[in-house]
Order: C-alpha cells, then sequence, then structure tokens
C-alpha cells in the first residue's frame, strides 16, 4: 500500500483538486440535504428530526404533483423539440447550398446569449391575453384570442417555446461539430451506390451521430428537469406550469421551510439518477457504450 | 567562474534580503498608522465619535438609488464625524427577496456580507427579529416616539420591543380618471363605499359597451397582495388565523365579505385582465380601458413614470369602505431594521440619517421636490411636524392640480387594522395566492377557492407560528 502510494502520489495529486472540490461543494452537501429532509428547518435555529413526514406530505401536495408533472412534460417536448429542431438547424448549416453561412450561424447562436430574464419579460408581452402581440395576429387571422398565461391548460406552452428557443442554438452548435465531423467520402460512396438524401440521411448522418446525440439528450434531461427561470417569469395560475427545481426554491427561499425542500430535492436527485442510469443501461443493452 | 557566479548570487541575495528587511519595517511603520486612520473609531473635533472608513450597505426596494442622494449628501455634511463613510444601495425587487438573503448569509456564518440595514415590512420584521438578526431599538425609539405619527411603529413591535424604525406608513387609495367617469356620468364621490365602487363599474361597463373597465386584475400573485392582503381583507376585517394561530380563514365571514366582493367584480367582467407592473397595464391605463385603481399610495410613482398618455387626467381619493365594517383601507408600513452585525459599527450613524431624514424639513423637502424632477419614488414622512409643513400640502400635477401629498395624509384617517401577521405568513401567501390564482383562471369558484385556501392551510402550515 505504502509502496503503491509512493509511486502514484503525484497522480493522486494532480487529480486531488477534483476530488475535494467534489466532496466540499456536491457530496458533503447532499449528505446533508438527506439530513435535512427528515428535519423541519428554517434555517435559522437547530434543524428539528421529523422523520418520514416531509415525505409524508410531499405525497398529499397537489403543487409537487403538478410540478412533476409539469417538469415531465418540459422534459419529454424538450428533449423531442429541441433535438429534431437543432438537428434539423444543424442539417441546413451544414448544406452545402447554403449562402452566408456565417452570417446564419452566428444569427442562430443569438437566442443562447440573450439572457432568460429579460427574455422571459418579453415573451411575457408577446403572450399576454389582451396585449400581446400573439394574440394580435390570432386575431388578425380570424381565431380566438388565448389565454396563454391566464389558464392552466395554455400555461406550459410559452414556457416550453421560450425554454427551447433558447436552447436550441446551443444543441445545434454541437451537433453540428458532429456533423462536421463526419467524413464526406461516406456520402460520396453512398451516391455511388445510388443512394439518396434520405437513404444517406437515415443510414449515416443518424447512425454517426448516435453518440453525441446521446449526450445531448442526457443534457436536455439534466436541464430541463433543473428548468427555473421560464416558468418563474411565465407564471401561469398556481402551480400550473410551476417546475419541481421551482418548487424547491419556492419552498427553501420564500416560506423557509428548508426541510421540506430537502425532502423535495431528494427526489430529484433520486429522479435524474433513475433517468440517467435507465438511459446509460439502455444504450448499453443496444451495444452502444 | 564558478566563483564569480557564486559570488554574484550570494551578492543578489544578500541585495534581496536588503529589500525584504526594508518592506517589513515600512509595513511595519504603515500598519499602525493605516489601522488608526482608517479601522478604529476615536474622538473628532468636537469630542463627538468619530466612524472609521467604510461603506453604510442598505438593501431596499423601490429605487434606493434616489433615496441614497439624500443620505450621501448627510455624510458629506457631517465629514467630521464620518470622514470615509460612504453609502452603499442594493435594490431589491422584493422584501421577501432581502429577507432571504439575509437568512442565507446570517446561514453560512457570513456576517461581513450583511448589510447594516434592510428595509423590511411587518412580515420581514416578525421573521428575523424572531432569529435574532435585529436589533432592538425600543430604547432608542421610545424617546423619540412623540414626534412622529401615531403607531408608526405597531407593526415592527415584536412582543412589545421595536425592531424597526418608520420609513413610511402609506394608506390604501382609490385612484380615478377623470375625463372617463365625466365621459360616462359617474360621480366620484359615489364610490366612498364599496357599494358605490361596484355600481360605478356596472355603469362603466354598460354605457362603453364593455371597453372601459372598472379596474384590473392580475392573472399572478399581485391580486392576492394588493386586492387581498393589502385592500379588501383588513377592510373587511378578515382573519386568516385566530389569536392563537389556528386556520379560520374557511368559516371567516371577513373573508366571505372580501373575496365575495372581489368574486362579484371579477365574474360580471368588470376588471380588465392583465398583468401588473408590466408594460400591457400601463398601455391599457393610457388608451382609457381603466378608469381606478384600488391600491397603496406607491401606485402613484408608477403612475407618473408610465403613464403619459392620462398624465394630469388622475385624481384620487380615499379607499371606498365597507359599510358593514366602516374602516379605511389599511396603512402599509415600511421599515428601515438595522441588522446585527456583531460589530454594528454603524448603527448610531445610521440613527443619526434615519433621524435626520425624517426631521430634517428643508433639505427633505428639497429632496422631495428632485425627486418629482426626476421621476422618481418619495412618500410621506412620519414626522408630525414635517406632514404640518405647507409643502406636504402643494398640488400635484399629476392628479390636475390636486395635493396629492395632503391626500396620502387624508388616506390614512380611520384606518383598518392589518391583519396579524405571524411567521407562518410568507407561506399562506403562497398558499392562498395559488387558489385565489386557480379561481381568475376560472378553474373554480370563489367558494371552492376559500375551501381549498383554509384545506391547504392546514394541510401544510397546520397551526401559524406565532411571534
Amino acid at each position: 500500500m505504502t509502496g503503491a502510494w509512493k509511486k502514484y502520489r503525484i497522480p493522486y495529486l494532480f487529480i486531488s483538486p477534483f476530488f475535494v472540490l467534489f466532496l466540499v461543494f456536491q457530496l458533503i452537501p447532499v449528505v446533508w440535504t438527506l439530513y435535512i429532509s427528515f428535519t423541519e428547518w428554517n434555517g435559522l435555529g437547530k434543524p428539528v428530526w421529523v422523520g418520514w413526514d416531509n415525505y409524508r406530505l410531499m405525497a398529499q401536495d397537489y403543487m409537487v404533483s403538478d410540478a412533476l408533472r409539469n417538469t415531465v412534460v418540459y422534459w419529454i417536448s424538450g428533449v423531442a423539440i429541441i433535438l429534431l429542431l437543432a438537428l434539423l438547424i444543424a442539417l441546413s448549416l451544414n448544406s452545402p447550398r447554403l449562402r452566408f453561412k456565417r452570417f446564419f450561424k452566428t444569427t442562430t447562436f443569438l437566442p443562447y446569449v440573450c439572457a432568460s430574464v429579460a427574455m422571459g419579460l418579453i415573451f411575457g408581452m408577446l403572450f399576454d391575453e389582451n396585449a400581446g402581440l400573439i394574440n394580435e395576429i390570432l386575431a388578425a387571422l380570424g381565431g380566438p384570442r388565448v389565454p396563454w398565461l391566464t389558464k392552466s391548460a395554455f400555461a406550459k406552452i410559452p414556457v416550453v417555446i421560450l425554454f427551447t428557443w433558447r436552447i436550441i442554438p446551443w444543441f445545434t452548435i454541437i451537433l453540428l461539430s458532429g456533423l462536421l465531423n463526419i467524413s464526406r467520402e461516406y456520402y460520396e460512396a453512398a451516391t455511388v451506390d445510388g443512394a439518396g438524401t434520405w437513404r444517406q440521411f437515415f443510414s449515416i448522418t443518424l447512425p454517426l451521430l448516435r453518440h453525441i446525440m446521446f449526450f445531448c439528450m442526457l443534457t436536455i434531461t439534466v436541464d430541463t428537469w433543473k428548468m427555473f427561470n421560464e416558468p418563474y417569469i411565465l407564471a401561469g395560475p398556481g402551480s400550473s406550469n410551476t417546475s419541481l427545481f421551482q418548487l424547491m426554491y419556492q419552498y427553501a427561499f420564500q416560506t423557509f421551510k428548508l426541510g421540506y425542500a430537502s425532502a423535495l430535492s431528494v427526489i430529484l436527485i433520486v429522479i435524474l439518477l433513475s433517468i440517467s442510469v435507465a438511459q446509460f443501461v439502455i444504450r448499453r443493452r443496444q451495444g452502444e457504450v | 567562474m564558478p566563483g564569480k557566479q557564486e559570488a554574484e548570487l550570494s551578492a543578489r541575495e544578500s541585495d534581496m534580503k536588503k529589500t525584504l528587511v526594508a518592506l517589513l519595517l515600512t509595513a511595519a511603520l504603515l500598519v499602525p498608522l493605516s489601522a488608526g486612520g482608517s479601522k478604529e473609531a476615536g474622538k473628532g473635533p468636537g469630542g463627538s465619535k468619530v466612524y472609521p472608513e467604510g461603506d453604510i450597505l442598505i438593501w431596499a426596494t423601490g429605487q434606493p438609488q434616489f433615496r441614497k442622494m439624500y443620505y450621501q449628501a448627510f455624510l458629506d455634511r457631517h465629514r467630521d464625524i464620518a470622514p470615509k463613510v460612504n453609502i452603499e444601495v442594493v435594490s431589491l425587487k422584493t422584501m421577501a427577496e432581502g429577507q432571504q438573503k439575509l437568512a442565507m448569509y446570517a446561514l453560512s456564518g457570513d456576517y461581513k456580507s450583511l448589510p447594516e440595514v434592510i428595509m423590511l415590512d411587518t412580515v420581514g420584521v416578525v421573521e428575523l427579529s424572531t432569529a435574532g438578526l435585529l436589533q432592538d431599538v425600543t430604547d432608542y425609539y421610545n424617546k423619540i416616539a412623540d414626534q412622529f405619527v401615531d403607531g408608526a411603529v405597531a407593526d415592527s413591535t415584536v412582543k412589545g420591543r421595536i425592531f424597526g424604525l418608520p420609513d413610511a406608513v402609506r394608506p390604501q387609495l382609490l385612484y380615478y380618471n377623470v375625463p372617463i367617469l365625466k365621459k360616462y356620468g359617474i360621480d366620484p364621490a359615489g364610490m366612498s363605499t364599496f357599494d358605490g365602487y361596484y355600481q360605478a363599474g356596472r355603469q362603466l361597463k354598460e354605457k362603453s359597451g364593455g371597453e372601459v373597465f372598472l379596474s384590473y386584475v392580475d392573472p399572478g400573485n399581485w391580486t392576492w397582495r394588493y386586492w387581498g392582503r393589502r385592500g379588501l381583507m383588513p377592510q373587511a376585517g378578515a382573519r386568516i388565523w385566530d389569536d392563537q394561530g389556528n386556520i379560520v380563514i374557511g368559516s371567516d365571514p371577513g373573508t366571505k365579505l372580501a373575496l365575495n366582493f372581489f368574486d362579484k367584480l371579477n365574474t360580471e367582467g368588470l376588471l380588465y385582465k392583465t398583468r401588473m407592473m408590466q408594460q400591457p397595464i400601463y398601455e391599457a391605463t393610457d388608451s382609457g380601458k381603466i378608469a381606478t385603481f384600488y391600491i397603496g399610495a406607491h401606485w402613484a410613482e408608477f403612475m407618473r413614470k408610465n403613464l403619459t398618455r392620462t398624465a394630469g387626467e388622475w385624481r384620487v381619493m380615499n379607499a371606498p369602505v365597507f359599510k358593514e365594517v366602516g374602516k379605511g383601507g389599511a396603512p402599509v408600513s415600511t421599515f428601515f431594521c438595522l441588522v446585527d452585525t456583531k460589530t454594528n459599527e454603524y448603527t448610531e450613524l445610521f440613527k443619526m440619517l434615519w433621524y435626520d431624514f425624517q426631521t430634517n424639513i428643508d433639505l427633505r423637502n428639497a429632496w422631495v421636490a428632485e425627486m418629482e424632477k426626476l421621476k422618481g419614488p418619495y412618500s410621506n414622512p412620519v414626522s408630525k411636524a414635517m406632514l404640518a409643513h405647507p409643502f406636504w400640502q402643494e398640488p400635484s400635477p399629476f392628479f390636475d392640480g390636486q395635493s396629492f401629498r395632503k391626500a396620502e395624509g387624508d388616506g390614512l384617517a380611520n384606518p383598518s387594522k392589518n391583519m396579524m401577521v405571524t411567521a407562518s405568513d410568507a407561506e399562506a401567501d403562497i398558499i392562498i395566492s395559488a387558489e385565489l390564482e386557480k379561481y381568475i383562471a376560472g378553474e373554480q369558484s370563489m367558494t371552492q377557492a376559500i375551501a381549498a385556501m383554509d384545506r391547504e392551510l392546514k394541510l401544510k402550515v397546520k397551526k401559524a407560528k406565532l411571534p
């Protein structure tokens, strides 16, 4: 052991900063959160042990089930919409027939660098029921005014639109880098063999992008489960479009129920771990990892 | 050659040592000078305390940069006792935000980042004083209490001790657009009761063909804040908790009176649905869609700043009353609370500053005049002497020559008592507002909403934590 330590101490020393930071800023807080989730604590006095009370209350709290449902909607719609649109845009940007590529690449990336809070306020105006531009257009086309942010049934739509609009550019760039790494020779060979555009897309492009798309899917999953700004700014009635992360913040820092908020975050950790593990297991079964 | 190199190295080493010694000596000489000059409080020329170099950090809502103008000028006038003290302000979106940040800093033991002063409402005072984060100012305030309006510290008193110096006591008011009411033949005097207010709304709707609305309704949490907690609820004598902290909102007659009246306005389509404090509400108001606002005196700042086409068309009167109760609007008090930073080196200086702002008539009036020019925020003073000054009766151009300052003072007459505030009220606000929002969205009736408020409070809060 001493010999191994002596032999590897320099490499251990080099990787130690990560582990120290991981221990201090991630592992210890997670363990602390787990402990706090079994207490009632407002952050100022001493935590009072309440056992499973917070978890039991969670099962009865409609705001939690609403937030959970909303976040699942954001996750599924986010993964589908973002991957599809980002891929389409990346393919367009990669097309040899596209002119002014630099201009389009820059403009495509712009939404990502805009502050989400500022964009949220603008989207709030766009989706205003009475004075919003979206409803003005709908009305001009003879359609009804939609209560985008004033009815629970519609309140998630502006959130999904804002979130996907902001985040698509980032994944477009990632997918575009993947597309640029696919050798042109595959396409030339396929063309010689008589493969059409669709065949080339399904037999060359998609299979060669699968690792990057898996990475994107994981990242979008984590991003959607941690979504905060969009539903916070474009708040709908009650908890109709509240995300789980937002609810956690609300309980922790608006009502100072840190025990309950910690219980929520434990659930969030479990969900994210389960999803990530499930995705890896599926990939492993498919022989991809 | 090696011998020459060694000699050179030795000479360099010797030079470095000399330099190091010289630096250490210089530092040793400078340390006492700097400590004496900047960190230790000494005595000024007149024998008064001299405050150490540094910043007085203030966290406040409502564009505190304007207030900083007055405070900084005060410090500039008192350079004999505060030669190197400056004011730093941090603007908070809400008082709850300040409360959160303060609690987080204290929780992490980071007392150095705490502000010296924080602006709080009653909920914040109760929560933070209970947590021991605020300084007790009872002895200081009681010596000067007779100079200020009665009840100025009623809402910053917890278990008989005062934890906040009053900054403003602002009434609930009714703002109305004169040309609109005139056009539809409505006498503003009729709106002195809530029945009359409702009738005015019906007339506006009928005569304008649904184009003009009595007032607004926000689909989010502003409705509970402005129509509920600060408006109709205290005026109807409504309660969320009884004196023991038990939840009574579901059976409380005051709650029913307040929320059923709001229900009547809303279901009859007298309220224009739009987001509060955002551009669409100002657009709608400037285009003549909204005729009145039943809201606190602070709304005047937003009107002056955001309404351009209807400037000069507005007037203001006392809030309507429920005939059954007969009480006017409940005042909203805000306080400057001294945070217990453990060192508390600027506590006395801030008390002087606060006192000057509240009692220095000439300078305060000059600052208010400047605020009017800059469209900045200001509120009526809480000092009796200042309120009696003719300046506070002067006409306001935005209000068609009516004196808004006088109207604000008049609005404090016959006040309703504010709802009891407990340490559970922040959570109660979220629970109640969520049910009200679902009601506004048309997803439940008001009766169902009140029942749901009661049920959810009993499930999540169980019993209010009394201070």
